[in-house]
């Protein structure tokens, strides 16, 4: 060993760094050009399923189930995403996928995917996504499973589409409702910069929606990045690049990266009507908002509701859900907090040791025929 | 490899003290950011920045509406509003196709319940000798066959 100072400097061991450091970007580089040539696609949402219903741009899919009969819960789960992103995140990749777990455990899986909205979808609200579109999927799920009762979750604003769906349809046939990071309660307006942005009298909310119609997903996902700048503008790729030796994380990178990019505009009138009645005057929570004449009460809610949040969102913070639980009229009703963030609750290794297990447990107790 | 380490500095290795370096400086810049855009100026400033390219863009979006709409009428073309407005009718059917399709089913089900529910019993009545005869070859009428279908 060649050393000037036993201690603290090792040519032979700085050699062997060196040696490692162009190891890894020589495979760096094979990883970069790959993904240049667009060799590195990975396909998300890979849990066999089929399609069972559609309206205008909405599909219903239902997972093939991949246990026997006698395995099999006894009433199906309907899926509901955000507007703004595809529910694909439900079924990321094999292996990190909530459906692929679900289905496993003997669960009759569904999902609803709201489409891309076009110019022609500008006027849909939260009335027509909850009361005219939502009841017409479940209808279509009902059908096709041949059960009346069923469960139901609902992901970011697909838990307050859910939420609104269960206050106003409460007799329909659901008997268990998960929400997932439920933005429902706008009081506190100093939580998280959303409230601060969006109550604004600079942001001129009539004028976005005139121009766009519908609003960009690019502007959407602006937003949500810059809640939290260096991390996603800088420190994401700074990730990929210490890691573009390792392929197992490239793909998972490029995973999340594929879904997170593929933003959907959120239509014009649901987002005024985000902004103005819930961001800004929180109609849900006062028990106002209005819908089909008459006010949308969360007292209504009879099934068993099960509301989970996650300790390190910063889209969602927890007082916007954890309010919400003194307002549900449900008789069986738990929030359950768990570590991650936003997505990260549902998406990775944590979540498939701590997150899904826990839904699991709560939801099979609660799945059997009567 | 190297294990002279010195509160998490191996003067070994360059490039991993730089990464340490280099993570360090971001954490910092991270939360400052965070702690940023967390603040009433922030909200302001993006809500202005959103103002002025929408106050910017808006003549210009106004100018190409106007001209594409007459460029489309003088070519006999639809316009955007007519084709939109086309896509929000056939929505419209696809709703109403949606509900006849549910009340149909509904309509079977009901069917297929009368179909498999017993029949009532019906009360003994002498039957006319020549009233069996004659009916005996006809086609049976629709009430007659839920009972069959019970006694299966």
């Amino acid at each position: 060993m060649t050393t000037s100072s036993a201690a603290s400097f090792d040519v032979e061991a700085m050699n062997q760094k060196l040696y490692e450091e162009l190891q890894r970007l020589g495979k760096g580089t094979e990883t970069m050009a790959n993904l240049a040539a667009n060799r590195m696609n990975v396909r998300i949402g890979q849990t066999p399923k089929e399609q069972i219903w559609a309206l205008n741009k909405m599909r219903l899919f239902h997972f093939y189930p991949q246990t026997p009969p006698e395995q099999r819960k006894g009433i199906p789960l309907l899926l509901v995403f955000a507007l703004i992103n595809r529910p694909d995140i439900f079924d990321l990749r094999p292996g990190n996928s909530f459906v692929e777990h679900m289905v496993r455990q003997g669960y009759d899986i569904y999902m609803l995917d709201w489409g891309r909205p076009g110019p022609e979808d500008k006027h849909y609200d939260f009335e027509d996504y909850s009361i005219k579109f939502l009841p017409r999927a479940v209808r279509a799920m009902q059908r096709h499973s041949g059960s009346r009762e069923f469960s139901m979750c609902g992901w970011c604003i697909g838990a307050t589409i859910t939420t609104i769906y269960a206050a106003m349809r409460p007799d329909d046939g659901l008997r268990n409702l998960i929400l997932l990071t439920a933005p429902l309660d706008f009081a506190d307006k100093e939580a998280g910069p959303y409230n601060k942005w969006l109550n604004t009298e600079f942001y001129n909310i009539d004028e976005l929606v005139r121009q766009y119609d519908n609003v960009p997903g690019e502007i959407i996902d602006y937003g949500a990045k810059m809640l939290k700048p260096v991390e996603n503008f800088v420190m994401n790729y700074l990730k990929l690049w210490d890691n573009l030796d390792n392929k197992a994380v490239v793909e998972s990178w490029l995973a999340m990266n594929t879904w997170v990019t593929d933003g959907v505009d959120f239509p014009g009138a649901a987002f005024r009507q985000w902004v103005v009645e819930f961001f800004r005057e929180n109609r849900l929570m006062e028990a106002t908002l209005m819908m089909e004449g008459r006010p949308v009460d969360m007292k209504n809610i009879k099934a068993s509701v099960l509301n989970v949040i996650a300790d390190k969102d910063h889209i969602v913070p927890n007082c916007q859900s954890t309010t919400a639980m003194d307002k549900i009229g449900s008789k069986d009703k738990l929030l359950l907090e768990m570590r991650g963030g936003h997505i990260g609750l549902m998406v990775g290794s944590g979540a498939s040791k701590r997150t899904w297990p826990q839904i699991d447990g709560w939801l099979a107790k609660r799945s059997e025929s009567k | 490899m190297s294990q002279n380490t010195t509160g998490g500095f191996d003067p070994n290795d360059p490039f991993g003290n730089w990464r340490t370096i280099r993570d360090a400086n971001l954490d910092a810049w991270a939360k400052g950011m965070t702690s940023l855009v967390n603040t009433e100026v922030f909200a302001k400033a993006i809500g202005l920045q959103l103002d002025t390219l929408l106050a910017a863009s808006a003549p210009v979006q106004d100018m190409v509406n106007q001209h594409m709409e007459t460029y489309l009428a003088k070519m006999s073309m639809p316009s955007r509003g007519e084709v939109v407005s086309l896509a929000g009718r056939l929505t419209n059917i696809e709703l109403r196709l949606d509900d006849m399709q549910a009340q149909l089913d509904e309509v079977l089900e009901a069917i297929r319940s009368l179909a498999a529910a017993p029949a009532p019993v019906p009360a003994a009545q002498p039957a006319a000798p020549e009233a069996e005869e004659a009916a005996a070859g006809e086609p049976k009428p629709a009430t007659p066959r839920r009972s069959r279908k019970t006694t299966e």
